[in-house]
């Protein structure tokens, strides 16, 4: 059935509102992000300020400096991989949610990702983004929900819980690893062996620590856009022999 | 005045109110951002309320494994520093690995009778400042990182090569992560290949029985399977 020139005119309009409704998202999470993670900043350096020179308790800027060091030699690498490497996942306000909550690896992006895989949105297009928006928020919140009583009855709580149980706790990292590993690979599970057998070469490889999750991304990345790459090439001559 | 009526003071809960406020209040501001721009991306009513059902699922067991770590650390850094560090950037355990050494920078340690407000003041300009650096990343780069991506979902088949890279780069980054834990111990190993299990059935019977909300809870189901193996066996 053809269209008539009116419904393509209708249908291009949707498109460009669907752009502008979009963009204005993404416009929007800039601002509110740079304004709410620019106050967490001010606030940030406002703490210590108070405690050296308000109340005076300034423990002399040679303390502070090696101490300072010690912490970036441990996170330093951190501050630009993280916020460079999960983009591609997290999208624009993705990123500005996950890196003012924290707990990304263990938290944000295990939430992000399982709510784009129940919908069936893909990472890094539209609806992902805006699926992952939605999963961190909501991750975000159920943090600070648990946090709060925590923070208020914490030392009772510890208490209450057995030794063996607390104990146990140590596995909850492998265990998220292990499902967020599986469900991401579900749709694609030869990306799936790829990242793994790359994971397991780099825990054997005598690279410094903080590279090896970075150079392990970067290779399964590499090989699996080659691979892609390969089979839409593998497809399209595959048709073309057909139509000969 | 004693350390712990320092750590627990009344200006320090206020800016610790005040930090949590602004998270909260970011939330809000992008699920609602996220409702208004949630037809143009073609998602359904329904698919954003599962979204975030499946978001805050997801986040139960995380946060959980916060509390223990958490907890450890208000005894030795007090209440409001310990939410807020873990409210916002960074999560417990960096918290507390950062406050160790600044600690013994000041040539103390966490919880002996000479940690004064001194070494806790070195902590909070540790961790406070330390934080910072993942938000002044995040505040100056994110917008150059969406103009990248624009231009690369611009060219042809620009979207699927993102869906690919995006994937590749998360299965990169948890194969490492997932691969780095195994080699700890046998009972690791044990631990991730039962929530691999767990995950891959609780999948397969979500999508053989048609039931949506079985996947909301698959990466629940696998921290709760493989935290009792990790109980009986550890």
């Amino acid at each position: 059935m053809a269209k008539t020139a009116e419904q393509i005119a209708v249908q291009e309009q949707v498109i460009e509102t669907q752009e502008q409704t979009f963009e204005a998202f993404q416009t929007n999470a800039h601002f509110w992000g740079r304004l709410t993670i620019g106050c967490v900043i001010v606030l940030s350096a406002a703490l210590p300020l108070y405690l050296s020179f308000v109340k005076g308790y300034h423990p002399g800027w040679q303390a502070i400096f090696a101490a300072f060091v010690a912490y970036i030699a441990l996170v330093g690498f951190a501050w630009v991989i993280e916020p460079v490497s999960y983009y591609a996942t997290l999208g624009v306000s993705g990123t500005y949610l996950s890196f003012l909550t924290g707990n990304i690896a263990n938290m944000c992006l295990p939430s992000a990702a399982a709510a784009q895989h129940v919908i069936g949105a893909d990472p890094g297009t539209r609806k992902g983004e805006v699926a992952a928006t939605l999963a961190i928020a909501a991750a975000s919140f159920m943090n600070i929900a648990v946090l709060i009583p925590v923070i208020l009855a914490g030392s009772y709580i510890l208490s209450v819980i057995p030794e063996s149980v607390q104990a146990a706790f140590t596995y909850i990292i492998p265990a998220i690893f292990g499902g967020m590993m599986t469900q991401l690979a579900m749709k694609k599970p030869l990306f799936g062996v790829i990242g793994i057998v790359f994971g397991i070469l780099m825990t054997q490889l005598p690279i410094p620590v903080f590279f090896k999750g970075l150079v392990c991304m970067f290779l399964t990345v590499i090989i699996c856009v080659l691979l892609e790459n390969y089979q839409t090439s593998k497809t399209t001559t595959e048709g073309e022999m057909i139509h000969e | 005045m004693p350390i712990s009526e320092i750590m627990n003071s009344g200006i320090l809960w206020v800016f610790c109110l005040l930090v949590v406020s602004i998270v909260l209040f970011q939330g809000v501001v992008f699920v609602r951002s996220a409702y208004q721009a949630r037809s143009s991306v073609g998602m359904t009513e329904q698919e954003a309320r599962s979204a975030m059902k499946t978001g805050a699922i997801a986040a139960i067991g995380p946060a959980l494994g916060n509390i223990i770590i958490a907890v450890s650390l208000m005894t030795l850094i007090g209440n409001p520093l310990t939410m807020m560090r873990s409210a916002i950037i960074g999560s417990s355990a960096t918290e507390s690995l950062g406050a160790q050494m600044a600690s013994s920078a000041y040539g103390t340690e966490l919880g002996t009778a000479d940690f004064g407000p001194e070494a806790f003041t070195t902590i909070a300009w540790t961790l406070c400042i330390g934080g910072t650096g993942w938000l002044l990343v995040t505040f100056f780069f994110t917008k150059s990182l969406g103009s990248f991506q624009k231009k690369i979902t611009a060219r042809k088949n620009g979207t699927k090569k993102m869906v690919v890279i995006s994937t590749a780069a998360m299965l990169g980054a948890f194969g490492y992560f997932a691969a780095n834990e195994a080699v700890k111990s046998s009972s690791h190993t044990l631990v991730i290949l039962t929530s691999i299990g767990i995950t891959i059935i609780t999948l397969l019977a979500a999508n053989k029985l048609q039931k949506n909300w079985l996947k909301e809870w698959a990466l629940g189901f696998a921290i709760v399977g493989g935290l009792t193996v990790g109980y009986f066996i550890g």
